[in-house]
């Protein structure tokens, strides 16, 4: 109690706002920046023009994220979203640029946007309303007048009809567009240096498809010429067609045969197909073709054809006459055993193709079969590569590469030389679930001790003297680190390592792919481990449950998964029941029991012993249950009529309360109204939104508040903690005299309105819900305007509750996230006049309508947090310290302080200087004091 | 965004005139808080965010808001390209989002075909009709239609996101009052005596006959005269300006010549008593 006395005292001293220093940036928080899984067709490495010569890695992943990578520690420099088409379902849509120009160019469904290469901002944009993006090309045309900042981009669109259309590279406006209006299905564009090709697949009479290729001057877009080649035996449909070669210097049209033992190639523009026969030796069904083709102009007409069957791996090598269009075989690359992947790349004219195995990492020219270079992986690639880009850099004799890939598991690896440099874990990107983990170190201890606690007093000693004993087999360990650990605290530039206080947890996350991820918030959230958890492909994570060491995971379909916090083993598997709404827990003593919600809102069985819940249903109802009654709900909640609920939260589970009542400055004492089992419900209809507190135990209305003129399209977000609660939301003004804004209120729930007085509940010390007449609470309320919008909200805890909570509050708008000290948040202010002195003492300040979040609160600092859903708060052994989790598409994590750090010794404490104070003292006493003594010697002889 | 065709839409970039909703295009100009507006982050976007139409909301078919964005373009400038046709005049808050930087935010009219009607500033916390500094006002004699607007927007602050760390300089440790006393006095104790053994007896004798009358050379005599030196020197009586008065403090302590009055009371009090 005298610690907590001391402790409260040392909170209510620090200033309470207090925002990051610079140097903890990466030390106390941590963010991983994803973009999600690269596309094959939209990932390329590239050199923009500028001063430094260093190249980007360029990626438009299959959620519609535009970044570039630095590819030396693989951070993101700029990310921008380009799923701004009215469309609401399109591909990840394609990503082009070109070497020496200084923006690239994406298109998503019928949005299409260029963008600057090196700082990611805007060149131009524009909407081709109902249509959709077929194919995109930069233009390289031999034009001596075109401008070199800017290369003009050529689209295919599929509307009503297939129109291509060449975009001008300053404006984005459309110089010529040529309409098909023949009904074919549009397919690719491709381009040489003197000609657009429009490739269109025209269905046969009988069976298969003709492509036919329709030659367009780039100049006015007329069509000059009409190819039809002979294809309707062999392809089918768009999908048959292997390779459509962009930009080449001679672009390549590549389809196989139905049995797979000829490959036809044509050079764009001519009528000739070639055939080559595939020399199929493994005795195995071909799986998948691909080719890799380089996309410069200048680069030599080579081209590379990969084939995979279930069990090896080969490639073959071609080159193409330019002037007879005759396509030959050059060499192939060696059979190898299991997958392996190829990248091309070129340097000048130059063609080099790189190979990825499962032991090694190859890079061949395109002219001849010799082995450039040969690098062992020196880690085992965790699963199968799926596609791979690759930068090969030539020095004389030797080369170097470094090669980006994608793993199975949605990881990104850039691979430099056989050595892994980093790995983007891209799919972490949009995780559904996640929830703090405690590893089971403390198991063993609590459990010696429970043993102890279960013996005689004279057995509980011997016990625990054996214990002591055998603790000391530590010490040798101990004293040799002893040295080391003094010297690192004193020189080091770190931020005092704080793991031994609960500091370093793990968060177990679950991902869209099946996949759960455990993350060490310690360790700047690196990945600790991995594992395929899901059956299928794909699962939806409703709920994860963690004890002491291990960690359950829910997916919707009634099944379980539960891990090893520490290795990530699967422990145990539950097969598939029924689909599940959602989880509910139920804690009786120490051993947790889930259950399993149905989208009705019942339980699926009852569980024995006491225990309470309450359930949201899809019709908009909130259910109270009894643990051992699946079957009737023992309260119903349903909101008015014409309302819609949309939110319902309750008070976090661990959510201490340091002081029961708030001390005033005249030191009389508001109690506070503290109910642990209230639930705050938000329902919303037509223009009002309506929040309604509940008794979670009788179904109780405890409060209802209605704000009129709300937007209910825009984010309402709502949390609750100790006798308080906040919500957001959009006001339009009803009356002219109003503000318009989005608005955050602040309630705080009091027994009573006169201090010193509980109202009804007198002296009593516990009061019931269903036996007693349930006292309600005196609420008071104060609103502010908030320049943004609010989507999520969250509460820190800390151990003790001794230190003032922060707001946690997500801003969508500006991807950041703030922790709102509560004090400023104190519905107590005064309105229209100064506080009075006693009020000063309280720490109240005058209430001013327009809260401006201040640049202390901003946990998130410059941080560009993308698309966070969900807020998670943890306690640490530090009563100061909260750590706070973020996930919905990035990860981010860090440590909130709201007191600032007033248990630990910060980076502003040097102990360096501290020693060289001590050291100055004693060298100048040393000196001083023979000094000191010879005079007052002196000094009683003269006298 | 209600262009009927892309033929149309070819033909309406061909001759710009014609594009019924106008384009409104932002500018930041350099300021105190802002000095290059180039260095903004990517993510730095604006937006617009509708009020109902003025037609009563509180009836049945309540217009719901209507939110649109406009991306950093590389010129630091803000395009909406197509601004929101709408069945009546509608009014928008315009918003420049950035993390660091506070931009002021500005209300913009909207007629039905999407052509701008006016921008004004506005105030967060007042009521929506308060507007403030005009911006643009349409001139209703001119065509509405196709008519672009730009409008200068203002950084008003930038947000401190970070907290100073005070670090630590052996220069800093000079202007501590303290440090700079200490130094004195231990100059006072080495450099004294040094600098009256130089001197001649003749002045010497001067010296101290004159630092008897002033308190502050009495005190550094104290020093000089080689009693207790460091030690006899009370620093907060000499600050006080008492108990140095040779004249007050002869009497009060046993008179030693040779001690010269030159210590307070309770150090030669002490001397005394060791002897």
């Amino acid at each position: 109690m005298r610690l907590q006395a001391t402790l409260l005292w040392l909170a209510s001293c620090v200033p309470f706002t207090v925002a990051i220093y610079p140097d903890e940036v990466n030390h106390v928080d941590f963010h991983h920046a994803l973009l999600g899984v690269p596309t094959p067709e939209s990932t390329f490495f590239l050199r923009p023009p500028s001063s430094s010569n260093a190249s980007l890695l360029y990626t438009l992943s299959e959620d519609s994220l535009v970044g570039a990578i630095n590819p030396r520690d693989g951070s993101p420099l700029w990310r921008q979203n380009v799923s701004r088409s009215s469309q609401p379902d399109h591909g990840p849509g394609l990503l082009r640029a070109s070497d020496g120009v200084s923006s690239i160019v994406s298109a998503v469904g019928d949005y299409v946007s260029s963008w600057s290469a090196l700082d990611g901002k805007l060149v131009w944009e524009n909407w081709f309303v109902d249509e959709s993006l077929v194919d995109l090309e930069l233009l390289h045309l031999a034009d001596p007048h075109a401008a070199p900042s800017s290369k003009d981009t050529v689209a295919l669109f599929a509307g009503k009809t297939g129109v291509v259309r060449r975009l001008d590279g300053e404006s984005g406006d459309v110089k010529w567009e040529y309409k098909d209006e023949s009904g074919e299905t549009p397919f690719q564009v491709s381009s040489s240096s003197t000609e657009v090709f429009y490739i269109s697949l025209q269905s046969g009479l009988l069976k298969g498809t003709k492509v036919k290729v329709t030659s367009l001057d780039p100049v006015t877009g007329r069509q000059t010429r009409q190819v039809t080649l002979n294809s309707e035996s062999d392809v089918s449909g768009p999908e048959s067609i292997l390779f459509v070669g962009a930009n080449t210097a001679s672009p390549l049209i590549v389809w196989a045969d139905k049995s797979q033992k000829t490959l036809k190639v044509n050079v764009i523009g001519s009528k000739k197909v070639s055939s080559v026969n595939i020399e199929n030796t493994s005795g195995q069904e071909i799986r998948s073709i691909v080719v890799h083709a380089p996309h410069q102009l200048n680069s030599l007409p080579h081209f590379l054809v990969h084939y995979q069957t279930e069990s090896s791996s080969w490639a073959e090598v071609y080159h193409v006459d330019l002037i007879t269009k005759a396509v030959t075989k050059a060499y192939s690359l060696p059979r190898v055993q299991g997958w392996s992947v190829f990248a091309t790349s070129n340097k000048d004219a130059n063609v080099f193709f790189t190979r990825i195995t499962e032991a090694e990492l190859t890079v061949v020219s395109s002219a001849s079969h010799g082995i450039l270079g040969r690098w062992p992986l020196q880690t085992p690639p965790q699963g199968r590569f799926l596609h791979a880009v690759a930068e090969v850099v030539a020095k004389g004799e030797s080369v170097a590469v470094r090669s980006a890939a994608v793993l199975e598991s949605g990881d990104w690896q850039l691979i430099r030389n056989g050595q892994n440099e980093w790995t983007r874990y891209e799919a972490l990107a949009g995780a559904q679930a996640a929830s703090w983990a405690e590893a089971d170190t403390q198991e063993e201890l609590a459990h010696q001790l429970q043993v102890e606690g279960h013996e005689t007093i004279y057995g509980a000693y011997l016990h625990r003297v054996k214990r002591h004993v055998k603790d000391l087999e530590h010490l040798p360990e101990w004293l040799k680190e002893l040295p080391k650990r003094i010297l690192t605290s004193i020189l080091s530039d770190e931020v005092s390592n704080l793991d031994g206080f609960g500091v370093s947890k793990t968060v177990v996350v679950a991902t869209r792919n099946g996949r759960v991820y455990a993350l060490d918030t310690g360790n700047h959230g690196a990945v600790s481990w991995s594992v395929k958890a899901s059956q299928g492909e794909m699962w939806n994570v409703k709920a994860i449950i963690t004890q002491p060491g291990y960690a359950t995971v829910y997916p919707d379909d009634g099944s379980s998964v539960t891990f090893n916090v520490t290795s990530g083993g699967i422990v145990k598997r539950t097969s598939a029941t029924t689909k599940i709404r959602s989880v509910a827990v139920v804690s009786n003593d120490d051993t947790p029991s889930t259950i399993g919600i149905n989208e009705k809102g019942a339980p699926l069985e009852p569980l024995s012993g006491p225990g309470f819940f309450v359930t949201s249903s899809d019709d908009g109802r909130v259910l109270g249950w009894a643990a051992s009654n699946n079957k009737v709900p023992v309260w119903e909640f349903a909101p008015a009529p014409g309302q819609k609920i949309v939110r319902a939260v309750a008070r976090p589970s661990h959510d201490p309360v340091a002081s029961i009542g708030k001390v005033l400055g005249n030191r009389s004492v508001l109690y506070k109204y503290l109910n642990p089992n209230l639930v705050l419900v938000t329902a919303v209809g037509g223009s009002s939104a309506t929040f309604y507190l509940l008794d979670a135990v009788s179904g109780n209305l405890l409060y209802t508040a209605t704000q009129e003129g709300v937007d209910t399209t825009q984010p309402i977000a709502s949390t609750i903690s100790e006798n308080w609660f906040a919500y957001s939301f959009l006001a339009h003004p009803v009356h002219p005299s109003d503000a318009m804004g989005y608005q955050l209120v602040i309630s705080e729930l009091y027994e009573s309105p006169i201090p010193n007085d509980r109202g009804s509940l007198g002296s009593a010390a516990n009061f019931s819900s269903i036996h007693d007449l349930l006292p309600l609470p005196h609420v008071i309320s104060q609103a502010f305007v908030i320049p943004e919008p609010i989507s999520h909200m969250g509460v820190t805890e800390t151990r003790q509750g001794i230190t003032i909570r922060q707001l946690l509050c997500y801003l969508p708008s500006t991807n950041s996230l703030v922790g709102i000290p509560r004090p400023v948040l104190d519905p107590r202010r005064p309105v229209d006049r100064d506080p009075t002195a006693n009020e000063a003492e309280e720490g109240l300040m005058r209430y001013s309508p327009y809260l401006e979040f201040d640049g202390k609160w901003y946990l998130s600092h410059v941080r560009d947090v993308i698309g966070i859903s969900n807020l998670l708060s943890s306690p640490t052994l530090l009563e100061s310290t909260s750590l706070v989790f973020a996930f919905g598409w990035d990860i981010f994590g860090t440590r909130a302080t709201p007191s600032q750090a007033f248990d630990i010794l910060g980076k502003g404490f040097s102990k360096l200087q501290l020693l060289a104070t001590v050291v100055a003292l004693a060298v100048g006493v040393v000196f001083l004091a023979p000094m000191v003594r010879r005079k007052q010697v002196n000094m009683i002889w003269n006298s | 965004m209600a262009l009927p065709s892309p033929f149309r839409l070819l033909l309406f970039i061909l001759t710009t005139t014609t594009l019924a909703s106008s384009l409104l295009t932002l500018t930041i100009p350099p300021s105190n808080a802002l000095p290059n507006p180039h260095t903004l982050p990517p993510g730095t976007h604006a937006t617009l965010t509708s009020l109902p139409s003025s037609s009563n909301p509180s009836e049945g078919a309540y217009n719901q808001g209507h939110k649109s964005t406009a991306p950093l373009t590389r010129t630091a400038t803000f395009t909406f390209p197509a601004l929101p046709e709408s069945s009546s005049p509608t009014s928008y808050l315009l918003d420049i989002r950035s993390a660091e930087y506070i931009f002021a935010p500005y209300r913009v009219d909207l007629a039905a075909d999407g052509s701008v009607l006016g921008i004004w500033e506005t105030f967060r916390g007042n009521p929506w009709d308060n507007r403030g500094a005009e911006k643009f006002l349409a001139d209703v004699s001119a065509p509405a239609s196709g008519r672009d607007v730009t409008v200068e927007v203002k950084v008003l602050a930038r947000r401190g996101l970070y907290e100073e760390r005070s670090t630590f300089s052996p220069l800093a440790l000079f202007k501590n009052p303290m440090i700079l006393l200490a130094l004195v006095a231990l100059g006072f104790t080495f450099g004294m005596p040094k600098l009256m053994e130089n001197m001649d007896p003749e002045m010497r004798a001067e010296f101290e006959k004159q630092s008897r009358a002033s308190p502050v050379s009495g005190a550094a005599r104290g020093a000089i005269g080689g009693g207790a030196a460091p030690g006899n020197f009370d620093l907060a009586g000499w600050m006080a300006g008492t108990g140095n008065r040779p004249a007050a403090a002869a009497p009060g302590t046993e008179a030693e010549p040779s001690q010269g009055g030159a210590a307070t009371g309770r150090e030669s009090g002490g001397a005394t008593r060791r002897r």
